[in-house]
Formats: C-alpha cells, sequence, structure tokens
C-alpha cells in the first residue's frame, strides 16, 4: 500500500516525448509525481506530428494533440528537457540516479519567440519533412512545437554570429554547452519509440533513385497542410498532380526482401488505407489509388468497416499481390510496376505516377545502445523484451517500457501502455507520506534535502464584485514580433484614452517572468481589477497570464488577451498602419468585453476514493488489484457468480504461457485483498451522481439484496462473449468444433487427436460479416497457436486453414511463419464464396473454391475447428449503458472518449475502460488496458477534489419555458427538466461548448465566460468609434 | 467619400479556426485586416443575436466558423451553426438586407491557408455587395441627410 510503502523520491524519468511518453508523463505529473521528460530531438511529439491525419476517423489530430505537447510544457510537475539523452544509470528499483546529457541548442529557450526570424533570413530550416528538404542552419520540426522555439545545428551553420544579430531577442546563445546532470528517480519509463525502416537500400523499389518513390510519411508529409507542399498533392518530380498512385505494402516488414524484418509492423495498412481514402476525398476520381497488399491486417476497433469503406465508398483498388518491382519507363517518366496476380501466373504489369512504400518500424543502433545503458534485455527483434502477458515491465526491476519500443503498434494502443507505464512506475516513486495527501507533501530533492512542495501558494481573492472596472492594459512588443510592425507604445498610449483603463503600458515581452511580475506590482499599486493583455494568442499563453493575475489576488477569469500578434502583425505586415488600426480595434473589443468579465468559480467537489470495477474477468482483476496496491479501496461486481471472464476458458497463450494458473492466481489474490470486496453475482441497478461521488444501486448476494456502493471511479471491465454462430454445422455435428473446444482438447485429450489425418479450420466465421462487422483480433493467432500444437501432438496431421486475411500482428508473424514452415497449408477463401461444410459419417467434407486452381476442390476432415471470435455482449452493455449513460459503438462495445488519443477514458468524466468490452483483444492486451484504466483513473484519485472548471452552462429558470430544446441539443445529453419544472444543466457534466445557450429560445442559457452580453461587448468595442 | 473598407466579424470556434487563423499567423499568410475575429468555444455556441448585432452595430458582414464536418470538437456544434447561418440568411433575405452578408464556413486547425483564403475570399465578396443597409446609426444618418 502506498501509504505504507516508504518512498526514497517522488521523482520518474521518461525517455522520449512521442505521444506514449506524453500521456505517461502527463498521467504521472497529475497523479502527483514529478516527471523529467527528456527527448533526444528539439522538441516533444514524436512521430504523430508528422502526421497529416489518422485513421480510422481521417481527422487532423494534431489540434488535438498540441494542447497535450503544451500542457507538458506547462505543468509545473513536469521538467521537459529536449536534446537529451541518458548515459548512464544506477542503483535498483525505487532509487535510481541517472546522468543526462544535454546538447547545446545554441537558443536561450525562453527567449525565442519562435518568431522565425532566423528562419527567413536563413530559408529552409524547417527540418520536418523526413527525406523532402535537408537540414539547414535553424530548425524547429514543425510550426506547433513544444518548447516552440528553434535550435541551430553548428555543423550546418557557418557564421554563428550572423544568426545572432538576425535574432532581435538576443536568444542565440554563441557559447552554449554540453551539460550534463545526475538526478535520482524511482522508476524508468521508456518510451524511446522505433525507427522507421528506410528503404533507400532496396534497388528493387527504386526509392532514394526515382524521385516520384516515397515512404508512407512522406507521402504524409505532401498531404499534410503543414508540410513542404502546404497540403498540395503533388509528386515530387515535376510538382504536377499525380493521377495513378500504387501503394506497396510489407515494405522492409514480413520479409522476404533484403534486411526485411519477420515481423509484421503492425499499423501499414491502415496508414496506407487512410492515405489513400484521403487522397480520394481530396481529389475523387482525379486520382485513382490502388494498393498491393498481401493481407489487408484491419484488426483494430472499427478498422475493418474502414477497409470496406475503403473499398466500396472511396473506391480504392485492393490487388493481393506482392510486385517485384518499381522500373520508370524512360519514354514517358512512368514508373511500372510488374506484378503476378492471386490467380494465375501471368505477369501483369501497370503504370503509375506515384509509388507509396509502405515501410515498417524496426529498432536501430541508438535504440539498442540505449537498452545496453539500461541494461534491458532485447528480444530477437531488437525491441524491449517483456513478458508473455505483461507486456510493460522489462527484464530490470523499476524499468518499464510503452509504445513502439515494446512492438509495432498504433496511436490508441501506445497511449494505453503509455498509461499503464505511469500506473507502473508510480509504485515506486511517490510522495513520501500516504496516498491521501499526494498533493501536498513534503518532497525530497535531489541532494537529499527536504523542501517544502512546489504547489502554488495563491493569495486570497479580491473582491471585485460591484466595484467599477479599473483595467489595467499591458501591450507587449514580443520584440520586432509586434513592435516592428507597429509602435506599441503609441497603442499603450491610446489604450489609456479607452472607457475605465485605470493604467496602461508597454511591457516588452509579456510572458518574461520580469513583465509578469510588472503586471503583478501594477494590480497591486493600482488596484486594478480587470486586466487586457495586448499580445498573442490566448491558446497558448493564456493559462500563464491567468496565473499571473491569479497571484496578484486577482479571480483568474478577469483576464482577457487580445491577439494582437497571431492574428495582427504577423499577417499584415506589408501594411502596418491598417495593422494598427486593427490592433486599437483588437484591443477595444477586449477592454469592451473585460468590463462584463465577473469572478467565476471553478466547481469542486471532493473526492471518494473508493473504485467500483465492473466486471471480474483479467481485465477487472487486474485494474482491481492494481489500484488496491496503491491503497484504495475496490468494490467488484461480477455479473456470474465466478472469477475469471473469457480467458477462464484458455489453456495457453501463443507464446506458451499458462493461462489457467495466471488465473487462479490471480482470482486468489483478489478474494484475499482486504482492500477488495467481491461482490458475485451482482447486477447493476441504478446509478447517479458525479465523478467523486457516485452512488451505484446494485443486487448481490446469494438472495440478490439491493444496496447502494458509494464510489467516485467506476472502471467498465465487463468483457464481451465467445462468439457461436449458426453456421458450419456447429453445434450439429460433433466433427465441428471451436478453436476454444479444441485448446481445452489438446491440453485434455491428446490421444484422440493422435487419430486423425486431417484438421480443417475456417477463420472469420460470426466476424467481418454484415451481423458482426468487425475484425475478432485473436483468431488468427489462436488458429496458428492450436496448429502448431496440434502437429507437437500429432506431426503427421494434415491442417489446412481457409482465410480472408491473416492478420499475426506484430511478432505473432513469426507463428504464422512457423507454421507454414512446418507444413500448415494457408488456403484463402472470398467472402462471396464461402466454404460449405457436408456431414460425412464421422468427418465432415469442405468445399471450396482454391484461388490458384481457380476450382472447387473438396477436402475431407476429421475435425473442423471454427474461428467463432468474439462478440459484444450487447445485451449487458446496452443495460450498463443505459444505466451508466455510456455511449456505444454500432456493434455493442463501450465507446471510449477519444478513439486515437483517449483509449482508456470514457466520455462520461470518472469512467473508464479496459479489456473487451472496449473491443476484442489478446490477454496480454487486456491486461496492458487494465493497468492503464488503473492509472488514469489514479490521476482522479490523486485529488482532494474535483475541479470542473468555470466554462460551464447556467439556467436562468425564470426565463426558461422548459421547451427541451437545450435538451435536445446538448451533445452529451446533460440537461433535463428538474422537478421544478425548469431545465437543469449539471456543471459536473458540461462540456462547456455553448451549443445549448445557441439554442435557446429565451436567452434563458448562458455559458460562462462568454456570456451574450460580453459577445456583444466585443462588438460594441469593435463599433465604437465608428458610430 | 473614401473608398469602401467593409468590416467583417469572424466568429470562431477555439477549436479549428480560431487556431487555423494562429497557424495563418505562424505562416505568415497575409489576409484583409477586415476581418475581426472573436473567439467562441464552439460555433454551436454562436447564436442568431449575435450575428444579427454585429450586423446592426456596423459590420458589413458576418462568418462563423467552425470544424470541418464531423471534426467537431463538441460532436456536432458545427452542425448548429451552419443549420443557424442559413435560418439568419434567409430571415436577412426576407429583410432585404441580403443573406449574401452571412456565411459559414468549415475547415480544420491545421488550415491556414485556408483561412487567409476565406478570409480574402469573403472581404472581397462584401466589397462588391458594398456597405450594408441595415448599419445602424451611420446608415440612419445617411438617409435623413438625403
Amino acid at each position: 500500500m502506498e501509504n505504507q510503502k516508504s518512498f526514497q523520491t517522488n521523482k520518474v524519468l521518461v525517455i522520449g516525448g512521442g505521444v506514449g511518453g506524453i500521456r505517461a508523463t502527463l498521467d504521472m505529473a497529475e497523479s502527483g509525481r514529478d516527471v523529467v521528460l527528456i527527448d533526444k530531438a528539439h522538441s516533444i511529439g514524436g512521430l504523430m506530428t508528422q502526421l497529416d491525419r489518422t485513421f480510422p476517423t481521417n481527422n487532423c489530430d494534431l489540434c488535438t494533440l498540441s494542447p497535450n505537447l503544451s500542457a507538458s510544457g506547462r505543468e509545473h510537475r513536469i521538467e521537459l528537457m529536449t536534446m537529451t539523452s541518458l548515459t548512464k544509470i544506477e542503483g535498483e528499483a525505487g532509487n535510481f540516479e541517472v546522468t543526462l546529457v544535454t546538447k547545446p541548442r545554441y537558443i536561450d529557450t525562453d527567449k525565442c519567440t519562435a518568431c522565425g526570424q532566423c528562419h527567413a533570413k536563413f530559408p529552409e530550416c524547417v527540418n520536418f519533412t523526413p527525406g523532402l528538404d535537408h537540414r539547414a542552419p535553424t530548425c524547429m520540426r514543425y510550426p506547433q512545437a513544444t518548447p516552440n522555439a528553434f535550435s541551430i545545428d553548428p555543423d550546418k551553420c557557418q557564421d554563428m554570429e550572423a544568426v545572432a544579430s538576425v535574432c532581435k531577442d538576443g536568444a542565440v546563445l554563441l557559447d552554449d554547452a554540453v551539460r550534463e546532470q545526475k538526478i535520482r528517480v524511482g522508476a524508468v519509463i521508456v518510451a524511446a519509440g522505433a525507427e522507421i525502416f528506410d528503404p533507400a537500400h532496396l534497388d528493387n523499389f527504386g526509392q532514394g533513385a526515382y524521385p516520384d518513390v516515397v515512404t508512407s510519411l512522406e507521402y504524409e508529409r505532401i498531404l499534410s497542410a503543414s508540410g513542404p507542399t502546404n497540403g498540395v498533392l503533388v509528386r515530387p518530380s515535376d510538382k504536377k498532380q499525380p493521377k495513378r498512385i500504387a501503394w506497396i505494402q510489407c515494405v522492409g516488414s514480413r520479409g522476404i526482401q533484403k534486411k526485411a524484418v519477420s515481423y509484421c509492423s503492425n499499423v501499414c495498412c491502415m496508414f496506407a488505407m487512410k492515405e489513400a481514402i484521403v487522397t480520394r476525398e481530396r481529389f475523387g476520381d482525379d486520382i485513382e489509388t490502388i494498393i498491393f497488399y498481401m493481407d489487408i491486417r484491419a484488426f483494430g476497433k472499427d478498422y475493418e468497416g474502414y477497409f470496406q469503406r475503403a473499398k466500396d465508398e472511396y473506391g480504392v483498388r485492393f490487388v493481393r499481390s506482392r510486385p517485384h518491382s518499381v522500373i520508370p519507363d524512360e519514354s514517358t517518366g512512368a514508373l511500372v510496376i510488374k506484378y503476378c496476380p492471386e490467380d494465375g501466373t501471368a505477369n501483369e504489369e501497370e503504370n503509375f505516377d506515384m509509388v507509396v512504400l509502405s515501410t515498417g518500424f524496426r529498432i536501430g543502433k541508438d535504440l539498442r545502445s540505449l537498452a545496453e545503458i539500461l541494461d534491458i534485455d532485447l528480444n530477437l527483434h531488437g525491441y524491449a523484451a517483456t513478458a508473455n502477458l505483461d507486456s510493460i515491465a522489462t527484464s530490470r526491476p523499476g524499468i518499464f517500457v510503452c509504445g513502439m519500443f515494446e512492438s509495432p503498434k498504433d496511436i490508441p494502443e501506445t497511449m494505453v501502455q503509455g498509461s499503464a507505464a505511469a500506473s507502473c512506475a508510480m509504485q515506486f516513486a511517490g510522495p513520501l507520506s500516504d496516498a491521501d495527501s499526494v498533493a501536498d507533501t513534503d518532497l525530497e530533492d535531489e541532494n537529499g534535502t527536504w523542501e517544502f512542495a512546489v504547489e502554488d501558494e495563491f493569495p486570497p481573492e479580491i473582491n471585485v464584485e460591484g466595484k467599477e472596472a479599473k483595467i489595467g492594459v499591458f501591450i507587449c512588443d514580443c520584440g520586432f514580433n509586434i513592435g516592428g510592425i507597429l509602435d506599441a507604445d503609441a497603442l499603450a498610449d491610446y489604450s489609456k484614452t479607452l472607457d475605465n483603463v485605470a493604467f496602461s503600458e508597454m511591457i516588452g515581452h509579456g510572458c518574461s517572468s520580469e513583465s509578469m511580475q510588472k503586471i503583478q506590482s501594477a494590480i497591486k499599486s493600482e488596484n486594478l481589477n480587470r486586466i487586457v493583455i495586448g499580445g498573442c494568442s490566448p491558446r497558448t499563453h493564456e493559462t500563464k497570464f491567468q496565473d499571473t493575475i491569479r497571484k496578484a489576488g486577482l479571480n483568474k477569469y478577469l483576464v482577457e488577451m487580445a491577439n494582437i500578434r497571431d492574428q495582427n502583425t504577423w499577417v499584415h505586415m506589408d501594411q502596418p498602419e491598417k495593422a494598427m488600426e486593427k490592433a486599437r480595434e483588437l484591443i477595444r473589443m477586449s477592454v469592451s468585453r473585460v468590463k462584463y468579465s465577473h469572478p467565476l468559480v471553478e466547481y469542486t467537489l471532493p473526492m471518494n476514493r473508493d473504485v467500483l470495477v465492473v466486471g471480474g474477468g483479467v481485465a477487472g482483476m487486474t485494474a482491481a488489484l492494481t489500484l488496491a496496491d496503491q491503497g484504495f479501496r475496490i468494490f467488484v461486481a461480477e455479473r456470474s457468480g465466478q472469477l475469471g471472464g473469457l480467458a477462464a476458458g484458455i489453456k495457453k497463450t501463443i507464446e506458451g504461457e499458462d493461462v489457467s494458473t495466471f488465473i487462479t492466481g490471480l482470482i486468489d489474490r483478489v478474494k484475499n485483498h482486504s482492500r477488495i470486496q467481491v461482490m458475485a453475482p451482482c447486477i447493476i441497478v441504478d446509478h447517479e451522481g458525479m465523478p467523486g461521488m457516485f452512488t451505484t444501486g446494485v443486487q448481490t448476494g446469494p438472495q440478490m439484496y439491493y444496496r447502494q456502493i458509494s464510489h467516485g471511479i467506476t472502471i467498465l471491465a465487463t468483457g464481451a462473449l465467445h462468439n457461436r454462430p449458426d453456421e458450419y454445422l456447429l453445434g450439429k455435428h460433433p466433427a465441428v468444433t471451436t478453436q476454444l473446444e479444441i485448446d481445452t482438447k489438446i491440453n485434455d485429450d491428446p490421444d484422440s487427436i493422435k487419430k486423425w489425418d486431417t484438421v480443417a479450420m475456417i477463420q472469420c466465421v460470426g466476424s467481418r460479416t454484415a451481423d458482426n462487422p468487425n475484425c475478432s483480433r485473436v483468431c488468427c493467432q489462436a488458429a496458428v497457436k492450436n496448429a502448431l500444437s496440434l502437429l507437437d501432438i500429432n506431426p503427421e496431421l494434415r491442417i489446412f486453414v481457409l482465410y480472408r486475411d491473416i492478420r499475426t500482428y506484430g511478432f505473432q508473424e513469426d507463428y504464422y511463419q512457423e507454421a507454414r514452415n512446418r507444413g500448415v497449408v494457408f488456403i484463402r477463401y472470398e467472402d462471396s464464396a464461402k466454404p460449405v461444410v457436408e456431414e460425412d459419417g464421422e468427418g465432415v467434407n469442405i468445399k471450396f473454391c482454391d484461388p490458384v486452381l481457380g476450382r472447387d476442390v473438396i477436402l475431407s476432415a476429421d475435425c473442423l475447428c471454427l474461428s467463432t471470435g468474439f462478440i459484444a455482449d450487447d445485451e449487458s452493455t446496452e443495460d450498463l449503458a443505459m444505466i451508466f449513460k455510456l455511449p456505444r459503438t454500432d456493434d455493442g462495445y463501450f465507446l471510449e472518449d477519444h478513439i486515437k488519443l483517449r483509449p482508456v477514458d470514457l466520455p462520461v468524466p470518472g469512467f473508464f475502460v479496459a479489456g473487451t468490452a472496449h473491443a476484442p483483444k489478446n490477454i496480454r492486451e487486456s491486461i496492458a488496458q487494465a493497468k492503464a484504466a488503473a492509472g488514469r483513473a489514479r490521476t482522479l484519485l490523486a485529488r482532494d477534489e474535483i475541479n470542473l472548471g468555470a466554462a460551464v452552462a447556467r439556467v436562468d429558470g425564470k426565463k426558461c419555458a422548459s421547451c427541451l430544446i437545450c435538451v435536445r441539443a446538448c451533445p452529451y445529453n446533460v440537461p433535463f427538466i428538474n422537478a421544478d419544472g425548469y431545465s437543469e444543466i449539471d456543471p459536473a457534466k458540461c462540456h462547456g461548448c455553448g451549443i445549448c445557450a445557441g439554442e435557446c429560445p429565451a436567452k434563458a442559457i448562458q455559458l460562462m465566460q462568454y456570456e451574450d452580453d460580453q459577445i456583444i461587448a466585443r462588438l460594441d468595442g469593435l463599433f465604437e468609434r465608428m458610430n | 467619400m473614401d473608398k469602401f473598407e467593409p468590416v467583417i466579424v469572424a466568429f470562431c470556434c477555439h477549436y479549428c479556426a480560431y487556431t487555423a487563423a494562429d497557424m495563418a499567423g505562424s505562416k505568415r499568410i497575409p489576409y484583409p485586416p477586415n476581418v475581426k475575429i472573436v473567439r467562441v468555444p464552439c460555433s454551436g455556441k454562436v447564436d442568431a443575436i449575435h450575428i444579427m448585432k454585429a450586423l446592426e452595430k456596423g459590420a458589413d458582414g458576418v462568418y462563423v466558423a467552425g470544424c470541418l464536418e464531423g471534426d467537431c470538437h463538441f460532436k456536432k456544434g458545427n452542425l448548429n451553426a451552419a443549420h443557424r447561418v442559413e435560418y439568419v440568411k434567409k430571415l436577412l433575405d426576407e429583410t432585404g438586407i441580403g443573406g449574401d452578408r452571412v456565411e459559414m464556413v468549415m475547415m480544420s486547425a491545421g488550415m491556414g491557408e485556408v483561412f487567409a483564403q476565406t478570409a480574402t475570399t469573403i472581404t472581397e465578396k462584401i466589397r462588391k455587395l458594398g456597405p450594408n443597409p441595415a448599419k445602424f446609426p451611420s446608415n440612419r444618418k445617411a438617409a435623413s441627410n438625403e
């Protein structure tokens, strides 16, 4: 238990600032840990920042990611160190000493305003287009980089002083040097990612030699609005829009090529489909898109539907073939792809304008040497070795891994592992007293001395209610950025002439600590009660200024930012007079609005730290144990009388791990844990409350008595069901069985298997169908696992696997290879021509069309084993979705808050999901998600109270006509008509969009911070002098 | 008389359009200074009243800029906004002010170019349409002077 364990430090080191590392960092910081996040690159963000859009929603997720990135730069518990690597680690879990070396950036990140002057003078300096541009002297990786500052490459820079002279802010540090420091941490999370395979040395595809052969990431950059072509799709050679584009899958993965790897890189199928769909979306029939593939591996949540849409709606053509080469036609400039189609031996040829190589991932030298420094084991592919059922812990205690360095994976899985790693690392680092006062305990710093925690102390708020507005206006010149275009002093003078402005000053860089102090002292000396900052964007700096004025005793909602840089001087540079005029208008708008601003209270609630886990399978039990071990009280509600869930029927994993023993162990620990109360059988009856204070009614015990549970967090781990469709004589003929049953037979009755000659397996039974459109994810590996086990028992056995696509993603590909090598025959069938099964005495006959022969074949088998996969537990998820007001996918799984970035959080605050209730997944993945759910829950449990923010909608009951329009308009179903007959909006549930306020015909609803009078006041300010 | 410079109010949602406007700034893509941005959490927050008040107080054109369809941070606020803009357009057509002065546009946060392009196109369109006849009170003054 956390409050019994004495931690030696509260600090954790995270290596790698991609999405996984950022997720882990934010989770730990929110849970009260101090985190040092290091990245060897110039800015954090990793691979995802280079993507234009992400599957399967085709959203541009940069806007969802960037706030995360800047959040990680902002949070005071986080120390962000870019251009930094680990060189040494000593000690043991709970007490490591790590040596970090930071390379010189030659730029003072505190002074650099990212104005781009150095960039303008040294063009092409933005380095974010792999293979499409060259490194220039100063470099910022992408426009929204965190830290938002450039860096200089001394090797490329001829004259550093020339660069320094361009910088108006004096941010260039000529004598920056390598810095080394030692810090003490309790645990390390390795989120170092993987490298992208460089196909340049594959002479058969000509990447590097032919300009129009690009990698999938390069194509992504070409599509991206922030890419080298500003989102205009042109091919590199002649800058013309291509007409035909081909994608070649598995370049460097699933390997037969030179320097290829044997495993599957997991994301390339989806990646290529996304690029093809986005291309078709934007250009329609102007561009033909063809994907050459071996198996389409769309095994993730709702990915199969994406594949079907790519084919049916977007007209992406899929050709099942692995092309041999790409050869340019000298006369036409076209790229010729030769390939052998599936049905014959004829060599086909097609011409393309562009070829995209879907390159996968691998572990390079840098990562191997990092592993050496960390002294952790690698698997045979060079990825961090982890246990069969625990994908987070490395071979060295206290060092955890997440993301691509564990195995190739997509963003949601990386996020899951990030949260899970955070959850695990926190067992080795924490505040030195109990869990109940995580936020305000003493900490020990690196030198071993004791210090008070870094919580900011705020003075009491000054009462401004009823007082006339005394506005202070502070104008930033932001160096040359604003001051170079307009006269910032004159703007400050002008501001003084406006109504209610009591004080106005030009403060240079408003965001520097010096200026912040100036603002604070002016608030005090001039008794200011409203503040306007004329400077950059509130998107990036509002929280900073809110903090500043709060420290001076003003409510943080009394500041307003006029964006006179990003939306004025930066875009009207060539019309300085107009820019000045617009700046005056923007300041007037803000001054006029800020008069109407009033102190807002951020809603808070006391936190109940008990947790309800619904579902007692592997995921539910793992989540319960993780949190119980950290000192929290857990209720586990299991519908059936027994713990164990879906996995109870499985004997061994594909890696040979004994599942039954593992589950028995879990059940024992859960039953005997002093802080876990198991309720089984138990059904959920009703539910109310808000995060931090839920009340859930259950019926439990032998008599199914009703009782109420009070809890702060709910984790849903209700699982899915084994599918058992009425197909292929299942349940009608003894020779027809399922993968699950054969798994049991392998263990319990190997002798009968020795008598068999032939076993047939049919994949995708009841999955990827109209009724159950998604891929069940686990059946391909189950088939391969069982085929290998059957051969172990009976090496003479002939095994035929009838499949649509083999989806042995990641390292499972090795087992698929092994099965093929050991003689298992894999034969494809089309969904339109399913095999037909007929009874034949004790065995069955299976009739199917062989795609190579092009004719029907009849196979007699002693046993037909159906890969039936999962189906959502529709009945239970429907009930629970209604009781808890949670959304579900079309096929009955719980729908997470954000499919890419928040795969564990449910859209209702305080709810988390783990295991197959979220989507089909294997045990190892369920365990990771359960730990992630525990970690995400931990971020809320660390708080004494829940802050619900202030931007919430409020209803004026006197004006409300209970017309129900808000009830229907709210995207989150928050408003309801209360007992007094008017609409009520629970601030704990309100997301603050203001849609209800916009729709309300009686104007009875106001969104705090954006009240109608404030919006109209802005317009008044704008038109004041014009009228 | 001075050359007519329209004043245009752009209600921009925080998550996409306002960010796109900042992005235009980061990329230094110029657009006419006639466009003044009012930030709202979601385009769905923009009420008919806000649009009408802007026109009444002196705007020659108003547009609401939200996320791309399907990308709304609040699921569907941009669709509510589009619906409302349609309604206001009809209203303006009926009153003779002309629905052309009001537009709904959609863009993602990364579309700095699109933001600048849209601002330019709309400014030029309003410039052609001429001053807003409902402008208060300059228009009344003009009317009484006649």
